[in-house]
């Protein structure tokens, strides 16, 4: 066995040469700064020619009762040794880290293209989520409709006044675009015994254009019908639904008006949520703005889907959906929804 | 409809302020859209004193004034011949608009500065007077200075309600139908025009007759006859009420009738007597085809159910709706029919629909009027001919009245009126409520009564009308808010609406932006997808009114809607787009019958793959982008087994041939996808490349598993090997992998094409292909031996079946 200079005279036996080995190398690993220090550092003493390497295969050569010993001592040592060099390593890579400059983290990431939902798809998909809680279930129908479910049968005879409330799209004498979704509950009643919770989201169609118009557009509609249905509960749901739609502190006023469909009618205003009712633009000055129309259903619509009006009662209710979208993100041109810019579309 | 405060104080007092009126109305179901002043127009006239009258330099009819305001003195040039120095009158300031539109502005007339216009009576809309400049009377200085607006020296104010009348409230449409309203909230009463009568000696019955052969369409005719009238100008009150609402006046007994209209609801019409051939009117439907010349001048041509009022020979007026030419009141007129009827608003509304007129008289004959209201208008509108057009009243009135609508009494509940509105009034608050508004309440027992509507409450016919008069006289705001009780088993969504939800938050998710276009589409759409004559999508569904011929037809794709956003985006600078849309398509089954509604999707990519960045270059997106996104989309809804066919290329005209594929899910062709044919393109004005699917989404509705079973992660591990083949390019890709597929070998587990190579060393008609195929038990680690064995039994197969080489 070739032995380092460091081992002098007085390491004669097997055990001071093994501990003095262990200090110097201890030593010389904590001078050690760079990886390549390191690297030396490993061969010198744990590579396949290294000074532990070699102790541990002369240990055969030791008188037998020294083997045991200086076996257990020598591997010991060479445990202690690693976990030094590890240690060191980390040391070093901790430190040349914090001196490094890294990547410019600033520079943009790769980017995504990032989809986005229509405004309309967004508020119906909120209104039916809030009704949907409540136990409403969604019903759907067709947009060219016959007129018997448009108008008849929703107490809407023909040359009756109250077709000039919505300006029709024809196909024919007998069929129509849906000016409203009401067909769909008419639909629904012929096809079910209350008692029922029901909204109708859908498009609908009415030859009119302007600022405030378009000729297409979306409505939700509901229906409640059981026993002893009140327009209190009408009320008291269309009251929870502004309150979730807009925020718990939105004014409802509920005022007369005409449906031929529901008996009584209300029109349902909102306190502005542009002025909080002080009067501007939005509310034309008059604090309110009109929401949701809504009634009683009127008994000849039950009667024509053969219900038994002294039993059953019911409300119903419907709203824009364009014009919740225009309060809720501050839209003014209604035409806006369906010229598709995309820079408008990337905001939803 | 407008209302003037100060016409309606005739028939009421008003005790409350302008807005606590427009707020109690609209809250009784009277919406008050608008509150005006009538006068705002004069807010920048003012009362002027001409100090100094100089000739004009350049005219002779005209003068040069200066005129104190007050605060300053004004050159205004004058062209009246009444003016003179100190004289005090109406001095419009630049920016006043007169009642006929003109807008006073400082100018230079003829060379002679005017800051100002003096102004007429006539002039200023509140008089007749057009002769000079309106003189004010010296005393009104006493109270107010020279400047002040000329409405306080008048004492002009007048407030106009603009009322939204829904079309069930016709007893609303005239001032008295306001007032009762009025007297109701302010807890008054009302007070009706007195009339006088005075009786001439001439009986009416020798004088004419009125026959009515439609009792149908006209259950009540009365008339009474004016004679020697003369036929003139209003007097300046009635032309002021008439202007105060918006009606131009005309003559003298034009605005009576119209006054009177106003002021009961109940339409009038004047005939001139002496041109009423027979001196007679006989009420009867048109012989079709028969022409007659409206008050408009116009020829109308008349279909058999139009009813109309005739003299002794021809028609003289379309009933209820508008006057004929040949009975029209002229300036020579002296003796005057005037008509007060009924008729059947069913048969008005049609006349009048038929002929696009939609006059005052329509509106409320449509609406219904007072069937005992008539005779009422009429003696009121004579009244007050004979006191503003002379002349004298024939004796007596005619009343025909062939069908007496019977007032039914309703039955009413106060039991069942408090269960549906959820309250708890007490009957007898009921019956005072009902009393209050005119109604007659007779009690059946504790809870039932017979209720008696007033004839001018023609909406009145069920209990549950009662209901609503209960609600709005109680106030909606007083009605207690509760909650329905309804068992929750009836709730429950459709799977449709879940998916439908799913694929939008996905085609959000892979990047696409969901936009909503008109389900109308131009009737040229279908030529720009280059659909052939028998095509499906050919079947379109025509709309009769539409608004232009751009909505003319219901579409039959979402792709030309898709296009025509893409070619607005590119036209506003933005070219990189990834759009999609959920919408219906309609396929006619013929006008007169429902057509197919189909629930499609469409998504279109075009531009850039990515956006551009540092690390990313600018690279197009191409047909396998757009596959990706399809692929992706499908497997996120579990719909597996999708596969894509080289497309016929006559059932999507639309692609370009050779870049066009089914999209076949299962046995089902769901849709299709490609790049769109250039011819399309430039169609729609697009000079980009784009790519496009369209799927028929219930297709895909019916496919997503309601639940679906999830798959035993592998214990052993995989072994992969690859083989390059070289083939004919006619090959497909998707045969291949479909071969190795079909073989069904247990420890095949996935075959990947990894490497797609034209061109270099091979023969022009050739490709490589090089897959990697993955082997796997489920029972034991594989070894070398048996997974090379089997590598090459398969690509043995390949290479024999697809006649390929090895590189």
């Amino acid at each position: 066995m070739i032995l380092p200079a460091f081992l002098t005279a007085e390491h004669t036996t097997v055990e001071q040469q093994i501990e003095q080995i262990l200090k110097q190398a201890l030593s010389e690993l904590q001078s050690a700064s760079q990886t390549s220090q390191i690297q030396a550092f490993s061969v010198q003493y744990l590579g396949r020619k290294g000074l532990v390497t070699q102790y541990l295969r002369n240990i055969s050569q030791l008188p037998a009762e020294q083997r045991p010993m200086a076996g257990k001592r020598a591997n010991e040592i060479k445990y202690i040794l690693e976990e030094a060099l590890q240690k060191a390593l980390q040391e070093i890579e901790t430190r040349q880290a914090a001196e490094d400059v890294g990547i410019d983290v600033s520079l943009p990431g790769r980017a995504i293209f990032r989809g986005s939902s229509h405004p309309i798809t967004r508020i119906t998909r909120q209104i039916s989520e809030i009704f949907t809680r409540m136990g409403f279930a969604v019903a759907e129908g067709p947009e060219v409709e016959l007129d018997h479910y448009n108008f008849e049968a929703l107490n809407i005879p023909k040359n009756h006044p109250a077709r000039d409330m919505q300006d029709t799209f024809y196909v024919s004498e007998a069929i129509v675009l849906r000016t409203h979704t009401s067909p769909i509950q008419v639909r629904y009643m012929e096809k079910h015994a209350p008692p029922f919770k029901i909204i109708a989201p859908g498009k609908v169609y009415r030859c009119d254009s302007d600022i405030t118009h378009t000729p297409m557009f979306h409505q939700v509609e509901g229906l409640v019908v059981g026993e002893s249905i009140s327009f209190g509960d009408l009320k008291g749901i269309l009251t929870a639904f502004v309150h979730q739609m807009f925020d718990d502190q939105t004014s409802l006023r509920f005022r007369p008006s005409f449906f031929p469909f529901t008996e009584p009618s209300a029109e349902v205003d909102i306190l502005c949520v542009m002025c909080r009712g002080k009067g501007c633009r939005v509310c034309k000055q008059t604090g309110w703005l009109e929401v949701l129309g809504s009634g009683m259903v009127h008994p000849a619509v039950f009667e024509n889907v053969g219900y038994d009006t002294s039993r059953y009662s019911g409300f119903a209710f419907g709203m824009g959906v364009e014009r919740i979208a225009m309060l809720k993100f501050g839209i003014d041109d209604i035409r806006k929804y369906y010229e598709n810019d995309i820079r408008f579309l990337k905001q939803f | 409809m407008k209302i003037s405060l100060n016409w309606l104080k005739s028939y009421v007092p008003i005790q409350i302020g302008v807005n606590d009126l427009a707020e109690a109305l609209t809250m009784t179901g009277l919406e008050v859209e608008a509150v005006y002043d009538r006068y705002d127009y004069l807010k920048t006239v003012v009362v002027g004193r001409v100090v100094s009258i100089s000739a004009h330099p350049n005219s002779a009819k005209l003068q040069c004034c200066m005129v104190d305001i007050g605060k300053s003195l004004v050159p205004v040039v004058c062209g009246a011949n009444n003016v003179y120095v100190n004289c005090l009158s109406a001095l419009a300031l630049p920016g006043t608009q007169l009642p006929d539109g003109a807008v006073i502005e400082a100018s230079t007339i003829r060379g002679a500065v005017s800051e100002g216009m003096l102004c007429s009576e006539a002039e200023l809309g509140l008089g007749s007077d057009r002769s000079g400049i309106m003189i004010l009377p010296k005393d009104i200085l006493a109270s107010l200075a020279t400047g002040q607006p000329l409405t306080s020296a008048l004492n002009l104010s007048d407030t106009v309600l603009e009322i939204g009348l829904t079309p069930n409230r016709s007893d609303c449409l005239s001032f008295i139908g306001i007032a009762r309203e009025v007297a109701a909230i302010q807890n008054t009463s009302l007070s009706y025009p007195e009339i006088k009568l005075p009786e001439g000696k001439n009986a009416i019955r020798q004088m004419t007759s009125v026959t009515i052969l439609a009792p149908d369409h006209c259950p009540r005719y009365a008339a009474r006859i004016l004679a020697g009238a003369t036929v003139g100008p209003s007097p300046h009150w009635l032309r002021d009420r008439l202007i105060s609402v918006g009606i131009r006046p005309i003559n003298n007994v034009v605005d009576i009738t119209n006054f009177v209209m106003m002021e009961t609801g109940q339409p009038l019409h004047a005939f001139d007597f002496d041109r009423l051939a027979g001196h007679r009117i006989v009420v009867r439907t048109a012989v079709s085809g028969e022409s007659f010349t409206t008050l408009d001048h116009k020829s109308r041509t008349l279909t058999a159910d139009m009813l109309m009022i005739c003299d002794g020979e021809k028609p003289v007026a379309i009933a209820g709706v508008m006057g004929g030419f040949n009975s029209e009141i002229e300036p020579a007129t002296q003796s005057i029919l005037i008509e007060s009827a009924c008729f059947d608003p069913t048969s008005i509304r049609k006349t009048s629909k038929y002929f696009g007129l939609n006059t005052d008289a329509s509106h409320r004959f449509e609406r219904g009027v007072d069937p005992e209201g008539i005779v009422f208008a009429l003696d009121r509108a004579a009244a007050l001919m004979v006191d503003i057009c002379g002349g004298v009243l024939i004796e007596g009135v005619i009343d025909e009245r062939p069908v007496v609508q019977e007032l039914k009494p309703i039955v009413f509940s106060a039991e069942a009126t408090n269960r549906l509105l959820g309250t708890q009034i007490d009957s007898a608050v009921m019956d005072s409520m009902l009393q209050s508004i005119g109604f007659t309440v007779e009690p059946l027992n504790q809870d039932q009564r017979n209720v008696v509507p007033p004839s001018f409450r023609v909406d009145v016919s069920r209990p549950v009308d009662l209901v609503e008069e209960i609600a709005r006289l109680c106030g909606y705001d007083r009605i207690p808010t509760t909650f329905p009780v309804i068992s929750e088993g009836s709730a429950q969504s459709f799977l449709s609406q879940n998916s439908r939800e799913q694929i939008l938050q996905l085609m959000a998710g892979l990047g696409f932006s969901e936009t909503i276009t008109y389900s109308f589409v131009h009737p040229q759409s279908c030529k720009h997808l280059r659909l052939e004559p028998g095509d499906p999508r050919m079947r379109a569904l025509r709309v009769l009114n539409p608004l232009s011929e751009d909505h003319g037809i219901m579409r039959t794709s979402l792709i030309p809607g898709i296009l025509e956003t893409v070619s607005r985006n590119i036209s506003r600078q933005s070219k990189n787009l990834k759009l999609f849309e959920i919408g219906n398509i309609f396929v006619s089954n013929g006008q007169d019958v429902l057509p197919d509604e189909i629930e499609m999707l469409s998504g279109l990519w075009t531009g850039a793959r990515h956006e551009v960045s540092w690390h990313t270059p600018d690279v197009a997106c191409d047909f396998y982008d757009l596959k990706g996104v399809v692929e992706a989309l499908l497997a996120a809804l579990h719909i597996h087994d999708t596969r894509f066919f080289r497309n016929a290329v006559q059932l999507c005209p639309y692609l370009k041939p050779g870049i066009a594929a089914d999209i076949q899910c299962g046995p089902q062709v769901v849709g299709h996808i490609g790049q769109v044919h250039s011819e399309t393109l430039s169609s729609f004005n697009i000079k980009q490349q784009a790519y496009i699917f369209e799927i028929d989404i219930r297709k895909l509705f019916a496919m997503v598993p309601d639940v679906h079973q999830t798959l035993i992660i592998p214990r052993f591990p995989a072994v992969a090997r690859d083989v390059t083949l070289i083939l004919s390019k006619t090959i497909e890709s998707s045969r291949i992998m479909e071969m190795v597929q079909e073989m069904h070998d247990p420890l095949m587990e996935r075959i990947m094409l990894f490497d797609v190579f034209e061109g270099g060393h091979l023969p022009s008609d050739k490709k490589s292909l090089s897959f990697r195929l993955t082997y796997r038990s489920a029972a034991e680690t594989l070894e070398d031996e048996a997974v090379n064995e089997l590598h090459k039994s398969i690509s043995d197969k390949l290479i024999q079946k697809f006649d390929a080489e090895l590189p």
